[in-house]
């Protein structure tokens, strides 16, 4: 049986209306989940949110590690991320939580120069 | 292009559209659904002894109008007519990226490098410093707290450790970095814009019959590992 054009282009703009309400639904779906963008960085889980010991450990002049202490429990299994920045060089290092929390060294990629203000960035993924 | 070919194009097109927007919709969400925890760090060091991140400076009851603020060590001394104190100072305007007024201090701890411990386990009380000095002026008769004896009372420092050498003291080894100065309040203060003048250290009792002295290294020591450090780690987001 052949359709007529007319049928075709209805059948068409239905589908198409379907698609954008089935758009629609997903973002009302995000919605519920996170309002929006912000309030979902807001709502994040996070493992802790005591305070965090940070100590430099030192090779000569540079710091070649940091030592994270305090961790709770809560943070075991976690992936801790470190970067360290004295103004001139920014050097990385990632390392597991231990399961029950505690302290964690982690090793820098490249070691930094000890300078008298650096920034120590840490962010806990997980568990 | 016929016009029904025209409309189904463009129809494919819609379809492709939809599903991109709602699979970049996905993406953020399963990002933003994983625990993600992440606190910043400002570690202050009064590394190289010129820098001005750090003040340090001892004042001496037995050279009351002499400054020490280019010592290489720091001292706390409790002895009558002999007491010593310490004022020590961290700039946090130099911290870089700027601690926001806004951000919440998490902890934010004093370390210092203990070289000498008494024999005897000794209380020290840290004083948030309620007037402006500096390294180079201070003395015993025009530091902030004035010149009496064990004033301000124990109870109104922010924060007490100990030091000594008997097992059970907090601090009972030389050579490192003495633990348990924990300054939080403060520093939530001064990042929250409360004048930052540092802190005064001093023997909980002073006065003292017998000489007890603690010492730690000082700023113009110029020793790196040994420099007197703040930590400060805080998150901007709560």
């Amino acid at each position: 049986m052949v359709r007529p054009r007319s049928t075709i282009l209805i059948a068409i703009l239905a589908s198409t209306g379907a698609l954008a309400v089935a758009a629609t639904a997903f973002a009302a779906s995000l919605s519920m989940n996170g309002g929006s963008l912000g309030m979902a960085a807001i709502s994040t889980p996070r493992c802790t949110a005591a305070g965090l010991g940070v100590v430099h450990n030192l090779s000569g002049l540079t710091v070649i590690s940091v030592t994270v202490s305090n961790l709770p429990a809560g943070c075991g299994n976690a992936t801790l991320q470190v970067t360290v920045n004295n103004q001139v060089t920014s050097s990385s290092g990632s390392a597991a939580v231990p399961a029950g929390g505690g302290s964690v060294t982690v090793t820098l990629g490249v070691a930094v120069a000890i300078s008298a203000v650096a920034e120590t960035d840490l962010v806990l993924i997980g568990p | 292009m016929s016009p029904a070919l025209r409309v189904v194009a463009a129809a494919v097109v819609m379809v492709f559209a939809s599903i991109a927007i709602r699979s970049g919709f996905a993406a953020s969400l399963n990002l933003s659904s994983q625990a993600f925890t992440p606190y910043r760090t400002c570690v202050l060091s009064g590394t190289p002894a010129t820098t001005t991140a750090a003040s340090d400076a001892s004042v001496r009851q037995g050279s009351a109008t002499s400054n020490f603020g280019t010592q290489t060590t720091n001292n706390i001394a409790t002895q009558s007519g002999l007491n010593r104190r310490l004022y020590i100072r961290f700039d946090l305007t130099q911290c870089v990226p700027a601690i926001p007024a806004s951000a919440t201090v998490r902890l934010a701890t004093l370390r210092m490098y203990l070289t000498v411990l008494p024999a005897v386990c000794r209380t020290v009380d840290v004083f948030r410093a309620t007037a402006s000095w500096t390294e180079a002026a201070i003395t015993w008769n025009n530091q902030p707290f004035g010149t009496a004896i064990n004033n301000p009372a124990s109870g109104s420092a922010v924060d007490t450790f100990d030091v000594g050498t008997p097992v059970g003291c907090e601090n009972r080894t030389a050579n490192v970095y003495n633990t348990g100065l924990v300054v939080t309040v403060d520093v939530a203060a001064f990042v929250a814009g409360t004048a930052n003048n540092g802190w005064r250290l001093r023997g909980d009792v002073e006065g003292s019959a017998t000489a007890y002295t603690q010492t730690w290294s000082a700023k113009d020591l110029g020793t790196a590992s040994q420099a007197p450090q703040l930590v400060i780690t805080y998150v901007t987001v709560p």
